[in-house]
């Protein structure tokens, strides 16, 4: 990246764990914001619930093996997997022939499981950078 | 002598080029709500470093505000990410203080020597 990759490598991959994680608090909220929408914009079906998937950041210093230094949010993608909640509520104005409408697949207890650990990783990678600037400190110190 | 103040003068001009770039991060952070707003950096210590590297002059090279349009932008068109930006700033204090620190001791050298080691 520059020249400073590696003597801040550690800040830089605890600055990538914190926007990523943050990535997923958006999700997690983005969900649980969409938990009861029974029909989309463009007239499809519910909103389905959305999965931040991460990816590792390689380095790609010339001559040098790649080694992982940081996390990236590589995308966004709707959990086709979990089924659909369907509920029978005749009067609701998007219920099928049946009367049954169909809610996203989105658990709210399940949700908000994520957003604890998104939180608590956030955290923990933010202290990690805390300590890094710490110590590099006391090693600057050494230096006067 | 030339030596001891072209190194000195290196120091400074990285100096300042970190003194900038605190600048540009702060505008960033500012900027960081505005829509289709393109996070600011400002080159200088890469193309310093492949300068000496090839043994040519470098005193011609100054900090570059360049525009980052590689950074992932968000639904908005704006590339600012708050957790990015506050951490360049602080690798950027960092590597602040380590060229002051090292400019400090060279300067305590210097000192050291037109005063006779008194």
């Amino acid at each position: 990246m520059d020249s400073k990759q590696g003597l801040f490598s550690g800040l830089r991959a605890s600055a990538s764990g914190m926007a990523a994680e943050r990535a997923r608090i958006d999700v997690v909220a983005k969900n649980l914001a969409n938990a009861q929408v029974t029909r989309m914009p463009d007239g499809s079906g519910p909103y389905r619930r959305q999965l931040v998937r991460f990816s590792t950041v390689m380095s790609n210093a010339f001559g040098k093996k790649a080694e992982p230094i940081g996390v990236k949010v590589d995308g966004v993608v709707p959990d086709l997997a979990s089924p659909l909640v369907r509920v029978h509520e005749p009067g609701h104005p998007d219920a099928d022939a049946e009367g049954i409408v169909t809610y996203p697949n989105i658990q709210t207890t399940a949700e908000m499981a994520d957003l604890i650990t998104a939180v608590r990783a956030y955290e923990s990678n933010a202290n990690a950078a805390e300590s890094f600037v710490r110590i590099a400190e006391r090693g600057l110190r050494l230096a006067q | 002598m030339d030596n001891v103040n072209a190194g000195n003068q290196i120091l400074s001009r990285l100096l300042s080029a970190a003194a900038m770039r605190d600048r540009v991060l702060a505008e960033n952070i500012a900027n960081q709500n505005v829509p289709g707003y393109q996070r600011r950096v400002v080159s200088f210590e890469e193309t310093l470093r492949e300068r000496m590297l090839a043994g040519r002059s470098s005193t011609d090279v100054t900090p570059e505000l360049l525009i980052d349009t590689k950074s992932p932008a968000g639904p908005d068109g704006n590339n600012v990410s708050l957790e990015l930006e506050t951490n360049a700033m602080r690798e950027n204090r960092l590597a602040y203080e380590m060229y002051a620190t090292i400019l400090q001791s060279r300067m305590g050298l210097a000192m050291a020597a037109v005063s006779e080691g008194r």
